[in-house]
């Protein structure tokens, strides 16, 4: 079947591809996985960062059962959460419908590995094989529907919500999926408008277009800080978290549509939606944020000194890690005085982190210098005075590319924390009002005032 | 539930029922509603899921044994408990306490008084979605227990105060212990004050949810914070002084609406009154005697137990047969954190209590209840409820 698919594509005018082109093209499909890994950190993110907002520690009690216990700051307490999902009873009321309660969950988490196939992870890759340039786009599907093919998916995600608010047959569960269901609905209106003034700067809804846009012009944000924060209120309501949580506000409707579930089917949940902040903020850091371009730098410059791009990246890591060493001498030397009974655990987890960051710093730092002086990234060839670059310079300049993207989609991930642990919650009523009688105007009145001053300093488009 | 609408036409209505078991619940009681989308059409408020039937177990013991059992009415304030009934039992006996457990018991009072409010609010807020304000007042109220126990070696349910005195005198570094909570529990209501005090999504769910009218509140028999709330300037603390409290300087909190908003405003100002009264408080604390010694209620000391036959059969008398409160009927009340606390003593003479009534503050409040959320929504019923500050251990006994 494979080669029946190959055929096809070779019929339809298509350019012979290379070995490398097919595994890139095929290597990128790897992406859908980093909204996964990102909720890892995330939670860590999530449950340090409310802490450090409320005065308090955090989780730090679950261990590695090696080196006498380690702790990792309390990092190891999502595996361990993660085996207690696992290994619990997985409970099906009565009177729920078997099948739309066993399937629900599922919806939301799937799309979260559909949505990373429409964002830009890199620019294009091009280099030059010896004898024509190939080309291998930074998207999983590089198609011209782009962000309204992610809207599409996203918004797929309400089915599993009502699904199983009505399939487990609980009152609340049924407000809370009858909140949700609205909600997200309504929000869609003005997150979809808000973005039309962005795509009209552009011309496009591809979103390399868009970035490719920004990096030559100027980064969304300052063009459309209206649309940046009617988007990002309209996400964070989309993601129903706090303030907008009233899907699930736990001191109202108990937990609102995932009411009944437990085990990892309540996992499912508790992943999908960190995984859709994960897809939100990535997002927002593409359309608002120039995504993965590094401000006053563009691609090819990148290129052009992809070595020094890897070596800072190189350095900033090693100089990270070697802050962390010298945060955990101090704290080494601070629990020492505390007088606490598991000083000795502590000092013995202390000790082999202050080891391995000190080892793994002044390497990372030389690896740094080493790519620097190794690399030397040397045009192989020019089209219309563009350099064209060996496909290393290019996968390596996409790496950095990855990094920043990655790097800026932190920054929104913590706004989502920040926002979630400083405001109350809004009513549902309120929710849907500041929905439609303010953010949907806004985004209107941003559209015709970006449509026209777009006209008036381009002129006719 | 069958709700029916005025002529009698059946309202086809979603009943939910929220509580007994129910985060926002703070306890187990039990709100039925009737549902139309997410209004609230009709609310039915019912009570019972706590009742341990105080009134009858106090009546097997001595009036000293109804001390421990007063700690679990409010357990947010138990001393102001201790103190009400302590203070009702004493004025059977028309005795008058020294100076020192006078200014201890009001110091005791507004202390409490604080920590209640502090649990009060920081509960309301944390059902209005703000976690972090509720983190915000525990770091202070952990202090607060950290004293108490110190103080009375119980953390949540202290008795401390006794019948014509206290159960013991302060520690050494009292005072300065107190002055640090008081410190840290000015910073952290400053602190929340500037969190809330303009958050528009704060007032919004707050302001204008769930009014009452002075008149329907003294109707219903409201009290305390949420009384002064609707506007009514009744403080038992400045209406019928006792302690003292005529001579210390502070100000009665009155609000304008009666909504929950003006509740939890009250109850974050009234606790910096407090903060004002316990330095009062603590400057006037003087050496002195901390039990009156009168031999109808307070045990003689050891050394005369030991040496007098007339002391201890005194102590065996008052241990095994109770304190004689003088025969009567007697209605005793003070202003406790959450309305007037009232104890309605019928004595026979003996050491046993006949029968002890007590007057709850969130009883009225919680008869009232349904009058504040109909009409509203299923989230406007749930800053009610913490805002006028149900707690299941007085409401039910």
């Amino acid at each position: 079947m494979i080669d029946q698919i190959i055929q096809m594509t070779l019929n339809l005018d298509m350019p012979q591809m290379s070995v490398l082109e097919w595994i890139i093209t095929l290597g990128k499909f790897a992406f859908v996985f980093i909204p996964l890994a990102f909720i890892v950190v995330m939670i860590f993110m999530e449950r340090k960062g409310a802490s450090l907002i409320q005065d308090r520690l955090g989780p730090n009690r679950s261990a590695l059962p090696v080196f006498g216990g380690l702790r990792f700051f309390g990092f190891v307490h999502n595996f361990t959460d993660g085996i207690k999902l696992f290994t619990k009873e997985t409970f099906i009321p009565t009177y729920a419908h078997k099948v739309w309660y066993v399937v629900a969950p599922g919806i939301g988490f799937l799309v979260a590995f559909l949505t990373p196939a429409v964002i830009p992870w890199f620019a294009p890759l091009t280099w030059w094989t010896g004898d024509h340039i190939s080309q291998v786009s930074g998207m999983i599907i590089d198609s011209d529907t782009g962000i309204l093919l992610m809207f599409a998916l996203s918004s797929l995600s309400i089915y599993g919500t009502a699904m199983s608010a009505w399939a487990s047959n609980s009152k609340y569960a049924l407000l809370g999926g009858m909140r949700a269901t609205a909600m997200m609905i309504s929000y869609e209106v003005s997150m979809g408008l808000s973005l039309m003034g962005i795509f009209l700067l552009a011309g496009s809804f591809n979103l390399q277009h868009i970035v490719a846009w920004q990096e030559a012009h100027v980064w969304g944000i300052f063009v459309q800080p209206v649309a940046f924060f009617v988007f990002l209120t309209s996400m964070i309501a989309e993601t129903g978290r706090a303030p907008f949580d009233v899907a699930e506000s736990e001191s109202e409707i108990v937990a609102g549509y995932h009411l009944e579930y437990s085990a990892m089917r309540f996992g499912l949940f508790y992943m999908g939606e960190y995984a859709h902040i994960v897809i939100a903020s990535i997002i927002i850091a593409t359309l608002f944020l120039g995504g993965y371009a590094i401000p006053f730098v563009s691609t090819d410059l990148l290129r052009a000194h992809v070595d020094i791009a890897l070596a800072l990246c190189l350095g900033g890591l090693g100089t990270m890690i070697g802050g962390f060493h010298l945060m955990v001498r101090r704290w080494k030397k601070v629990y020492a005085t505390m007088g606490a009974k598991d000083a000795g655990t502590r000092n013995r987890e202390y000790s082999f982190l202050q080891f391995t960051s000190g080892v793994a710093s002044p390497v990372v730092l030389a690896l740094a210098v080493a790519v620097f002086f190794l690399l030397n990234p040397m045009a192989a060839t020019t089209v219309d005075g563009t350099p064209i670059f060996p496909a290393w310079v290019s996968i390596a300049a996409a790496a950095v590319q990855v990094v920043v993207l990655i790097a800026k989609a932190f920054l929104f991930c913590w706004i989502w924390i920040w926002v979630r642990w400083t405001l109350p919650r809004f009513r549902y009523d309120q929710v849907m009002s500041l929905g439609w009688k303010i953010l949907l105007n806004l985004a209107l009145v941003n559209l015709v005032v970006t449509a026209i001053i777009a006209k008036l300093v381009t002129g006719v488009r | 539930m069958r709700v029916l609408d005025r002529t009698g036409e059946k309202l086809d209505l979603l009943t939910v029922n929220i509580g007994p078991s129910h985060p926002a619940t703070h306890g187990s009681l039990r709100i039925i509603c009737g549902l139309e989308g997410e209004t609230i059409k009709a609310a039915v408020a019912e009570i019972g899921y706590l009742h341990r039937g105080f009134e009858k177990m106090v009546e097997r013991g001595t009036y000293q044994q109804v001390m421990p059992y007063t700690d679990r009415l409010n357990y947010c304030s138990a001393i102001l408990n201790n103190i009400a009934f302590s203070k009702a039992v004493e004025s059977m006996f028309e005795i008058q306490i020294t100076e020192r457990c006078k200014v201890l018991r009001v110091l005791m009072s507004e202390f409490t008084r604080i920590v209640d409010h502090l649990i009060c609010v920081a509960a309301a807020l944390a059902d209005l979605g703000a976690q972090t304000a509720y983190f915000y007042y525990f770091v202070p109220r952990e202090d607060a227990m950290i004293i108490l126990e110190k103080l009375t070696g119980a953390r949540l349910t202290n008795s401390f105060s006794r019948i014509g005195g206290l159960y013991r005198d302060t520690y050494e570094g009292f005072e300065t212990d107190v002055l640090d909570f008081l410190k840290k529990t000015e910073e952290s209501l400053s602190d929340v004050f500037k969190l809330v005090d303009r958050n528009r999504i704060f007032l919004d769910r707050t302001q204008g949810i769930g009014c009452i009218t002075p008149e329907l509140a003294i109707s219903y028999g409201w009290t305390g914070p949420c009384l002064r709330a609707t506007g009514v300037d009744r403080d038992l603390r400045k209406d019928q002084p006792y302690f003292d409290y005529q001579t210390y300087d502070f100000d009665t909190i009155v609000g304008t609406r009666g909504d929950t908003y003006d509740r939890l405003m009250v109850r974050l100002f009234e606790a910096k009154e407090s903060i004002s009264i316990v330095r009062q408080a603590i400057k006037r604390l003087k050496p002195g005697p901390i039990n009156v010694s009168d031999p109808r209620v307070s045990q003689p000391q050891h050394e005369f137990a030991y040496h007098d036959m007339e002391a201890l059969i005194n102590r065996f008398k008052l241990v095994y047969e109770g304190v004689r409160v003088p025969q009567g009927e007697h209605y005793d009340a003070l202003e406790a954190a959450n309305g007037e606390l009232g104890f309605f003593i019928t004595s026979d003479g003996t050491g046993n209590p006949w029968r002890i009534k007590v007057r709850p503050p969130c009883l009225t409040q919680f008869a009232a209840f349904h009058n504040l959320v109909e009409g509203g929504m299923v989230s406007d019923a749930i800053a009610c409820l913490s805002s006028i500050n149900i707690i299941a251990g007085e409401l039910d006994r």
